[in-house]
């Protein structure tokens, strides 16, 4: 079945680190590029996180999505190299565009924005299984019935994907045209769209049946199926992030 | 008939495993659109549905924790979360408020759609990216309006207008016949005003 999330099971000292932790990563991350005002915090920051990335031994895992990004970061690049609002000193001529410093420099700063936000996040999404995330954030006070939400999606999706497949095929069996002008292939939107639809929404009566019956809404305190050992360093790790982030704004303030 | 508040939701099971349906359908239309080749993304249909179903909370949780979800695979997601909120909670109002009785309303459920989704996304879009979409069709018109107008505010609005203007259309529209096809007794499921006792 095919694997919806990112997550790479590998043994590594970011793979045993707890996930709220790493939530208070992301945040750090985040906040100091933003915060502090130089850029050089911002480089900084999306160094360390992607040599996180390299010892957690998730790069190559990592590169696909920075390869899609890297498409759009090109792109405005090239717009706000040639269009930008405050170009005014010419950089270079390419074949008779001329590319402006300004703009170009704008272009740069966005990729190392957006750089520093998805190698924080993937940090996150490679090292961490999503329903130990959402476990610990049950455990940390998330209600237990939006945590149930967000872990059964991760069961009903592929569920959907299995059951599209065999709407595709019956369709095309009776004779839809999947290929062909834009008109046609518009229009075999909605017979492959509709059965999924209604075969889901239908089964949600029965889920939710299911569910009272094993005492979903029972307003008694939750349990764990699994007991995890706590991190060791959680509490120091979190603790520096916070400081760090602070630092960064008492710095953006006096500045 | 007493009528509840438009804002009322019944945090049922019934409501809370719609969630999960909902984004299951945002993927699969997401899916099928790049399986037919679409130049569209049709990917928040189940959002659109369960706003229409249970109201603009359960809208906008599902909203909400799609983009979550969709964040486990790009990352860039996270942020364009509040744009999902944003549409559950206009589908959801919309729909209890009355505009769900024909297909000029859901029209202009549509129109409102595309309101919402341009006026949220574009401050997200030039905090990110200085205003482009990263659709090719968008960010011509971003080129072109910027090289007039110098505007980046006014570029990156008509990019992420000309992005979701069919876009949208088509979602809030299929949505809708599905709507129309669901049979009652789910919808009974849902009503807001309804007077179903639940056993304590």
């Amino acid at each position: 079945m095919k694997q919806l999330t990112l997550y790479v099971d590998k043994q590594s000292f970011v793979h045993a680190v707890d996930p709220i932790t790493k939530l208070f990563y992301v945040a750090f991350a985040i906040l100091t590029s933003m915060l502090v005002p130089t850029a050089y915090a911002g480089v900084i920051c999306a160094l360390l996180s992607l040599s996180l990335l390299c010892l957690a031994k998730v790069i190559k895992n990592a590169s696909p999505v920075f390869l899609f990004i890297g498409f759009v970061l090109f792109t405005v690049v090239v717009i706000q190299g040639l269009f930008g609002v405050n170009n005014q000193t010419e950089a270079f001529r390419l074949s008779g565009l001329i590319f402006y410093r300004e703009g170009l420099i704008t272009g740069a700063k966005i990729i190392l924005r957006v750089v520093n936000i998805v190698s924080a996040f993937l940090i996150l999404t490679l090292t961490t299984k999503a329903s130990d995330l959402v476990e610990d954030l049950v455990r940390a006070g998330l209600s237990p019935r939006i945590g149930y939400v967000i872990t059964s999606v991760f069961q009903i999706i592929p569920q959907m994907i299995s059951s599209a497949d065999i709407i595709m095929d019956a369709q095309r069996s009776r004779g839809m045209e999947t290929e062909g002008g834009l008109m046609v292939r518009m229009k075999a939107f909605i017979p492959l769209i509709g059965p999924v639809v209604l075969d889901s929404f239908m089964s949600t009566k029965e889920r939710a049946m299911a569910l009272e019956a094993r005492a979903f809404s029972a307003p008694n305190k939750k349990t764990f199926l699994r007991e995890r050992p706590a991190y060791t360093y959680a509490a120091k790790l979190r603790g520096a992030f916070v400081v760090l982030t602070l630092a960064a704004l008492i710095w953006r303030l006096a500045a | 008939m007493s009528k509840k508040s438009v804002w009322s939701v019944k945090l049922s099971t019934a409501s809370l495993v719609l969630i999960p349906a909902a984004v299951g359908v945002n993927y699969i239309g997401k899916l099928f659109a790049q399986l037919l080749k679409l130049p569209l993304w049709l990917d928040s249909i189940g959002t659109v549905l369960a706003s229409m179903l249970a109201g603009p909370i359960i809208g906008a949780l599902a909203g909400l924790i799609n983009n979550i979800i969709y964040g486990f695979m790009d990352p860039v997601s996270f942020v364009y979360g509040i744009t999902s909120v944003a549409i559950g909670v206009v589908v959801g109002l919309m729909a209890r408020i009355g505009f769900l009785e024909n297909w000029v309303k859901a029209g202009i459920i549509a129109f409102a759609v595309i309101f919402t989704s341009t006026v949220v996304s574009t401050p997200i879009n030039i905090i990110f990216w200085e205003g482009q979409t990263g659709n090719i069709w968008g960010d011509a018109v971003y080129a072109g309006v910027l090289n007039i107008t110098n505007t980046v505010w006014l570029a990156s609005f008509l990019d992420e207008l000309i992005v979701d203007l069919p876009d949208k259309i088509l979602t809030v529209l299929i949505a809708y016949g599905i709507y129309r096809g669901l049979p009652k007794n789910l919808l009974q499921l849902y009503r807001a005003d309804s007077e179903i006792e639940e056993l304590k």
